[in-house]
């Protein structure tokens, strides 16, 4: 599978962090939209780097008019020769409508649109096919050749969708070149909701598994002594109890029978008890959702749950040593 | 009187072209939006300088939300240690709602909202104040700490906004750091229209025209040949009928009384007769809109007729040597 890293947002900082991921031997580098444009330091990274992929992990859709995200990832694929994976994600309804200001509607459906309206866009300038998109949310009806972007050789960029329920891993499968599975997933979740919600949307639009790339990035738990490995874990379990609160996610945790914790943990961040919320999560819980082990085992382990399944891996690896990182993402590239 | 230079939207370019403008001795670097993302090479270009200014001229501001906009502006005035400037413009209704899907009214008020949404979000950011903005068309009202910049240096970017309109004109007087005029305007729409527009902005927020720029991108005619000059005429007469055609911008015509150009040059251009359009402009009416001058008399001219007015301009002086260039910017810049 191949491994991806993330890139430092900094503008100042990124020609730095791609020359380390290329010699760590990365195979993508991608960028999540936090408190910084996401699509700068990819830019940047296109500008010092011959062949590592470039993504957003994940850009927030609703953000932004499907035109602008066709221009910029029209430009990013130019510049970076074929490089450049758009990756999407709808963000939750308060921070579409109150930070960005923009239209929330039916998350499943809009985000469908949205990507079949830079599609149109796109065939526009690349086949010249007449720009009449008349959807829902999405109307895009005029283009020009002022315009329209002359440097066709490298066409659109994949786009690949954000998803944890079903309806929205559907339109993946249906729309997208592929998708990334929350870190906050089981191997049952996985294998009896998103699998198959995959293979639905890829049947509505007559295209089958290899059409699609599939993401993943499993919380691993490891260490070179035994201090790293208990503050991996202790990282590791906040974590889980984090999203384990969130309502949305409950699926998730019904997946490997403990639906029950959502409501708990929900219960204990409202009242600030964050520290604690990690203390609900046993040993158990802790194997579906991350691979545990000796910094050896961990490629070994996570080829043999998620070989077969994934393209490609967004884990982080928190060993201090280098060499043995590098052996992992050998390990998990051989594999 | 500073001097901005364009670059093109080729980003394996954008580097070394804007380094060349810098050495040069320009003032900024600009790019416009038309088929390609405007920051981009603006990006580039804040790695392979040094000094000088980066601005958009212009973005389309209403194709976008103030937040994202409020972040790449962030990011780009960082990157370029405080040499950004976000150079905003509204578009038109079809391209904002046909083009763009996104909302369109009431360009003015919605420009000014835009902008003060825009400023509040820095303001949570940089100063941290609460960020309560809600207007009739943006709603801002939602920032966590894990969506705020940390690299507070060099704070917000200059703002300056195109306006060709007196309601315009007064948005970007009142909430804006400067202003981008029209290439298509003459010295009287200047004095009599928009400087008062910018004033009355001005006193609405009790800013002072020094706090602020006027930047106009003079119709240059020029050449080291009377060849050159000639095509330079010709290529300046076709551009100034193509706006001229533009209902729009009659009033600018009516400035200078040749307002009934107007619908005669809309008729030409339905007819598709470009050309002709441009043998509509004379001499006196050309000279109302461009400095027509051979290289070495150019900056005088444009001191003489705007050095009281204009704080920055812009020029394609691409048919003439680079060292005539290099000493018009000197000339203009000294």
């Amino acid at each position: 599978m191949k491994v991806d890293v993330g890139l430092a947002h900094h503008l100042e900082q990124v020609k730095d962090s791609v020359v380390a991921a290329e010699a760590a031997g990365y195979d993508g580098l991608r960028v999540a939209e936090m408190n910084h444009d996401p699509f700068m330091p990819l830019l940047l990274a296109a500008e010092h780097s011959e062949k590592i992929e470039l993504a957003t992990s994940i850009a927030v859709a609703f953000a932004r008019s499907p035109m602008i995200l066709a221009n910029l990832g029209h430009d990013l694929n130019a510049y970076s020769k074929g490089r450049f994976t758009l990756g999407l994600g709808s963000q939750i309804k308060p921070h579409v409508t109150k930070r960005f200001s923009m239209q929330w509607g039916a998350p499943a459906a809009q985000m469908k649109e949205l990507v079949l309206a830079m599609r149109a866009i796109w065939a526009n300038w690349y086949e010249g096919d007449p720009l009449e998109f008349v959807g829902k949310y999405y109307r895009h009806t005029l283009m020009t050749p002022a315009f329209t972007p002359e440097n066709k050789s490298y066409g659109a960029p994949k786009v690949v969708l954000a998803a944890v329920g079903p309806k929205m891993t559907e339109v993946a499968g249906e729309v997208a070149d592929g998708m990334i599975i929350h870190p906050f997933s089981t191997l049952p979740f996985i294998n009896n909701v998103t699998l198959p919600a995959i293979e639905r949307g890829l049947a509505a639009s007559g295209r089958s598994r290899e059409d699609f790339e599939l993401s993943y990035g499993n919380f691993v738990v490891t260490g070179r002594t035994e201090e790293e490995f208990a503050a991996s874990k202790k990282a590791t379990l906040e974590r889980i109890a984090f999203y384990g609160s969130t309502p949305a996610y409950k699926g998730v945790l019904d997946s490997i029978g403990v639906g029950e914790l959502q409501g708990e943990l929900n219960a204990m961040s409202k009242q600030g008890r964050w520290k604690e919320m990690g203390t609900l999560i046993t040993d158990d819980i802790l194997a579906e959702f991350a691979v545990v082990g000796e910094p050896g085992d961990i490629a070994p382990e996570m080829l043999k749950r998620y070989g077969k399944i994934i393209d490609r891996t967004s884990a982080s690896f928190p060993v201090s040593d280098d060499d043995q990182r590098a052996s992992i993402i050998a390990a998990l590239r051989a594999g | 009187m500073k001097v901005d230079g364009g670059i093109d939207f080729d980003l394996s370019k954008a580097g070394t072209q804007a380094k060349e403008l810098e050495e040069m001795g320009y003032s900024g670097i600009l790019t416009a939006e038309t088929s390609h993302d405007p920051f981009f090479p603006l990006v580039v270009a804040s790695q392979h300088t040094e000094r000088v200014d980066l601005m958009t001229s212009i973005a389309v501001a209403f194709a976008r939300s103030p937040m994202t906009l409020a972040n790449i502006g962030h990011d780009l005035n960082a990157a370029s240690k405080g040499r950004f400037i976000l150079g905003l413009g509204s578009q038109i209704k079809p391209h904002i709602s046909k083009r763009f899907s996104m909302p369109w009214s009431s360009p003015a008020a919605r420009m000014r909202e835009f902008i003060l949404a825009m400023r509040a979000i820095w303001a949570n950011w940089h100063s941290g104040e609460p960020l309560e903005f809600v207007g009739k068309f943006y709603t801002h009202s939602l920032m966590t700490p894990m969506f705020t910049p940390t690299n507070k240096e060099f704070g917000a970017p200059r703002v300056f906004l195109a306006a060709v309109g007196p309601m315009m004109t007064e948005v970007a007087g009142e909430v804006a750091d400067g202003v981008l005029i029209h290439a298509f305007t003459t010295e009287k729409y200047l004095r009599e229209t928009t400087l008062p527009a910018l004033e009355r902005g001005f006193a609405k927020s009790g800013k002072s025209r020094s706090d602020f720029e006027i930047t106009y991108p003079v119709f240059v005619v020029t050449g080291q040949t009377e060849e050159q000059m000639a095509l330079s005429r010709q290529l300046v007469m076709k551009q100034i009928a193509f706006y001229g055609s533009t209902p729009a911008y009659k009033p600018v015509l009516d400035s200078v009384g040749a307002g009934e150009l107007q619908g005669e040059l809309n008729t030409l251009s339905k007819q598709g007769r470009w050309d002709d359009m441009g043998t509509l402009i004379d001499d006196s009416l050309l000279n109302k809109f461009a400095v027509v001058a051979e290289p070495r008399a150019l900056a005088g001219q444009l001191q003489a007729r705007y050095g009281d007015l204009v704080d920055r301009t812009s020029a394609a002086y691409s048919n003439i040597a680079k060292e005539d260039q290099m000493a018009i910017v000197k000339e203009l810049t000294g």
